[in-house]
């Protein structure tokens, strides 16, 4: 299986934040934002969910969460899914997550930090290794 | 010719046939009938089951020469293409889809089989029409879809690929592609 991870600098999530810190305190305010600048200390890689290669269903789920202070993940929901069938395990890759605990006298910023996992299928010949 | 899970689903359709056994019997008969009619045909299923085919094919055989009506042979004869598969047989197993299928061309369970003739005997076309035949007669079938992943892992294999995006509007690039679901 192939895996590819896509991160933004760090300027860009800082960035990120400041567009969306405006937006607390407000009732009925999505403080939904789709990067942080939490540094990821052990990434999981979900399996391509079997059944899904077998029907060759390909699609995408981005999954947003709290990080705790001790840099585990809080609060794990799906966001947005094009198949149901990548849902649990993409949830359960995040829940397994882990990133690094925020040094004393730091704040918790409180904005969801999201991830999008995308699961493609690729043809191959057939003396292609997998 | 790689034909991975066979054993497990042709075991699943045996049980089907094992099970209906004591039913087919006393439903036929207006008596009590207490286990099965024919207890080879009968004993050749359960050793299927148990992955023992060898043993389950030649029960089955010996259960078939003994059959009484055409439940009972057509029993025997859907086992024996299931039997056959399963101890790497498919040119033997295939006469017996056939008889199957030349009388009851709406058993599902014996167009499943015969497409795993088929695909070990890497005839995919023909493998392919008897699982579309199946899906068309039990569309939610579970065994006739792992069907389909082994013939499309044969004629059309795939390497799975899995992206992690954390920028900050990766579902919207992803929203761009086409459904595939």
């Amino acid at each position: 299986m192939r895996v590819t991870i896509l991160r933004t600098t760090s300027l860009g999530a800082l960035l990120a934040v400041a567009l969306v810190l405006p937006a607390f305190g407000q009732g009925g305010v999505d403080r939904v934002d789709s990067n942080t600048e939490r540094l990821p200390l052990h990434t999981v890689i979900p399996d391509y969910p079997e059944v899904a290669r077998r029907d060759r269903v390909e699609g995408s789920v981005q999954v947003c969460f709290n990080i705790s202070r001790s840099g585990y993940p809080r609060r794990i929901a799906v966001r947005h899914s094009t198949s149901r069938v990548f849902e649990k395990i993409a949830k359960k890759a995040v829940r397994q997550s882990t990133w690094k605990p925020l040094p004393d006298g730091e704040q918790e910023s409180g904005i969801k930090a999201c991830r999008t996992f995308r699961f493609s299928l690729v043809p191959v010949t057939r003396d292609e290794p997998d | 010719m790689k034909i991975r899970h066979i054993s497990y689903w042709v075991l699943l359709v045996t049980a089907f046939l094992l099970l209906a056994s004591p039913e087919l019997a006393a439903n036929e008969e207006s008596k009590v009938v207490i286990g099965p009619r024919n207890a080879l045909l009968a004993d050749g299923a359960n050793a299927l089951l148990a992955g023992n085919g060898v043993e389950g094919v030649r029960l089955t055989l010996r259960g078939l020469e003994m059959a009484q009506g055409e439940v009972e042979r057509k029993m025997g004869h859907s086992n024996l293409c299931a039997g056959y598969i399963l101890i790497d047989k498919p040119r033997t197993a295939l006469p017996h889809c056939n008889w199957v299928l030349e009388r009851y061309p709406n058993h599902w369970r014996t167009y499943n089989n015969r497409a795993l003739v088929y695909l070990r005997l890497e005839r995919f076309e023909e493998s392919e029409a008897d699982i579309a035949r199946g899906q068309e007669l039990s569309p939610s079938s579970r065994n006739l879809k792992i069907a389909k992943g082994m013939l499309l892992d044969e004629t059309d294999p795939v390497r799975a690929n899995v992206e992690i995006d954390e920028r900050r509007s990766a579902m919207e690039d992803a929203s761009d592609d086409p459904p595939n679901d």
